[in-house]
């Protein structure tokens, strides 16, 4: 465990052993469209939104060092190492696994190189907003005959 | 330097506080208001960062509680199916709001009359039209004439966008032959008063860095302070004072340093939200109001009403740009408003169409639903929600229970030390039938547009963004807190213009009705200068 870091709260093996779990939550697609989490750098967001966060960190940073530790006593090698299937079993026995897919999901998903290949603008709602094609408000002819509706009092 | 007494302190900058500011501001009486938040500044809007969608769940979340920001104070709502969410700042909740801006039918007014429930108000529709009107400008509202849910009304601008997701539902609303129409919102469409027209952006619950979205900070504030009102931010009042003549003459707060501080005042206002107010009179205990100030009747705090919410989402199999446009402003419908007993329930109900979700909150949503696995399935899963989604809340009216309620918290305090709000809140066996009505009808009119599948949450827990009731008005001291026109029984130089006087809550979010009373407090008040104590 290495905790005790302000400015990384991951020692180099537990930092290893994030990125590879990244790649197992989101992996690349097939036509590398879409990147997987791994190779967004995504670390380094999750180890500041865990900042903020500092009654998940220790949960965190235990999981990934659980990993490392049960994959070495069941396949004598480190989490990194293991086949797919492997890593995918192993992760599906993690408590951990939970708040770890809130940030990164979030980081992912607001991250520009995936927001690009969603097809959307990587940018900020504001200061350009969104353009929007005029209301077809004769959808209203119908609803225009109804008598009223409230009650008079 | 001595201390200075001024005609009318206001406490809090919010909707109602700017609203009765500006409407006492042409007497030229000496007029303060102390608001614990601050002036925000646009610029540092969410709308503006790439990590905006995030910081709904960070620095902009709903609830007080969640932001910990110094402004806000906390709330044990730990004893309520609903969360609270407001905000502190010169605009108060109308930072965040969605700008949903309807009125209250006529018959709101009037439930105990025509439905056999809770009590009439002790004034009607048409005593408040004229200032929904002057709200309607002030704020600038857009909207469309003509809508035969209500009497004849003005908006002043046309209607917001309604995109492929309003279009989509009010086909769907047409095959049923259910009411909608284009919702009233105080957000504008076009140039107006100095502000620039929406742009469409989504972020309009994480402040409006456009200023198309009317928040009192750049509405009702800047036209106040040009006729010579005062704001002071960052002063955190922790209770009102009385005289030996049992009227209040001032309050006790905290400055920006945690400094206490001591304003005195001929008239005091409170327009601190359906929460703060009645904590505000609760933590002014004296020998005179030993249970708390203008509480002789017992019932400040009492009768808490929220709205009970559903959020019922469906799941489209085509693209529908449903990240853009106002958040919460789309299409409205009110097919089932008005009481009908057949349905099992009294009292109704308004459905309002929201947009969709943007990336980030298309995985969390997809997360909490149980749709959005990790792994190699991930990408398909996000694909197949992601733009897909449209749906709409429900807005149930509640009825008042004296068992919900604001009391004071025996342990928990804000930053300055002042004892912090609890909740107790139960919904009605009338508010869950209503509940599961709406959550069916809901369902059935998003399949008439084409949903595959749609997903109800109800009651939606985060949704305590309207606090109505807890110092509400009558004409009897014994069973209401103020009269008619916001004056408090038991001190005749105290009022109160927050949605705490509401009666009852209608079906439609409240800020509209909320400013028009204050408006009609401030016209009253200006009628009766000569003998307002009387």
């Amino acid at each position: 465990m290495s905790v005790d870091s302000d400015d990384h709260c991951f020692s180099a093996d537990e930092a290893s052993t994030l990125a590879s779990v990244l790649d197992e939550i989101i992996p690349p697609t097939g036509d590398g469209r879409l990147p997987g989490a791994g190779e967004l750098g995504l670390a380094s967001y999750i180890e500041q939104a865990l900042r903020k966060t500092p009654e998940l960190r220790p949960m965190i940073v235990q999981g990934l060092a659980d990993l490392d530790e049960i994959a070495r006593r069941r396949h004598a090698q480190r989490f990194v190492a293991l086949s797919q299937q492997e890593k995918a079993a192993l992760l599906n026995e993690q408590g951990f696994l939970f708040p770890l897919l809130f940030h990164i999901y979030v980081g992912y998903y607001q991250n520009a190189r995936v927001l690009t290949a969603l097809g959307l603008d990587p940018r900020p709602p504001h200061p350009k907003g969104y353009e929007m094609e005029p209301s077809d408000l004769t959808l209203l002819d119908t609803v225009r005959r109804r008598r009223k509706l409230y009650r008079d009092c | 330097m001595p201390e200075e007494t001024v005609d009318v302190l206001i406490v809090g900058a919010g909707a109602s506080g700017a609203a009765l500011a500006w409407s006492l501001a042409d007497t030229r009486m000496n007029i303060l208001c102390l608001e614990q938040g601050d002036w925000m500044d646009p610029v540092k809007y969410p709308g503006m960062t790439d990590d905006w969608e995030a910081r709904q769940l960070g620095d902009f979340a709903l609830s007080p509680n969640a932001r910990g920001r110094r402004e806000d104070y906390p709330v044990n709502d730990t004893d309520s199916p609903i969360q609270t969410s407001m905000f502190n700042a010169v605009g108060g909740s109308t930072i965040m709001y969605a700008a949903h801006f309807p009125r209250f039918h006529p018959s709101d007014f009037k439930v105990r009359t025509l439905d056999g429930v809770a009590d009439d108000w002790p004034l009607d529709y048409a005593r408040l039209a004229p200032f929904y009107d002057i709200n309607a400008r002030m704020m600038g509202v857009s909207g469309l004439a003509g809508d035969p849910a209500y009497p004849p009304k003005e908006v002043p601008l046309p209607p917001v966008t309604l995109g492929k997701v309003g279009e989509t539902l009010a086909r769907g609303f047409n095959r049923l032959g259910w009411h909608w129409w284009p919702s009233d919102s105080a957000i504008v469409t076009q140039e107006y008063e100095g502000r620039a027209p929406c742009i469409n952006a989504g972020t309009c619950l994480l402040g409006c860095a456009q200023g198309a979205k009317a928040s009192t900070d750049i509405t009702y504030w800047p036209a106040a302070l040009r006729q010579g009102v005062r704001l002071k931010t960052r002063c955190r009042v922790r209770e009102i004072t009385v005289a030996g003549t049992g009227m209040a003459d001032g309050v006790i707060y905290y400055d920006a340093d945690g400094v206490e501080r001591r304003q005195k005042a001929e008239v005091v206002v409170l327009a601190c939200n359906g929460i703060g107010t009645p904590r505000l009179l609760l933590n002014s205990r004296s020998t005179l109001f030993p249970d708390g100030l203008a509480n002789r009747s017992g019932l400040v705090g009492k009768h808490l009403m929220f709205h009970p919410y559903a959020m019922v989402t469906g799941i489209f199999d085509e693209p529908l740009e449903s990240y853009k446009g106002p958040t919460g402003c789309c299409i409205m419908s009110q097919e089932f408003y008005e009481t009908d007993r057949a349905r099992g329930f009294v009292r109704g109900y308004s459905f309002e169409i929201l947009r969709g979700f943007g990336p980030v909150s298309t995985a969390l949503w997809g997360m909490q639903q149980g749709r959005m696995p990790w792994g190699a399935d991930h990408h398909q899963a996000f694909g197949d929600l992601f733009d897909r989604t449209a749906g709409m809340v429900v807005i149930c009216e509640d009825l008042p229970d004296s068992r919900n309620g604001v009391s004071l918290d025996p342990d928990l305090k804000d930053s300055d030390g002042i004892p912090a709000p609890k909740i107790a809140y139960r919904l009605s066996e009338n508010s869950n039938r209503m509940l599961e009505h709406s959550v069916a009808r809901a369902k059935e009119v998003l399949e008439a547009s084409g949903a595959q599948e749609t997903v109800a949450v109800a009651p939606l827990p985060f949704a305590g963004w309207h606090l109505m009731g807890t110092a509400r008005m009558g004409s009897d001291p014994r069973t209401s807190v103020v009269n008619e026109w916001g004056r408090c029984h038991d001190v005749r130089n105290l009022f109160i213009v927050d949605g705490s006087i509401f009666v009852t809550a209608a079906a439609v979010n409240p800020t509209n009705t909320i400013q028009a009373l204050a408006l009609y407090v401030g016209e009253t008040i200006k009628k009766n200068l000569a003998n307002l104590f009387d």
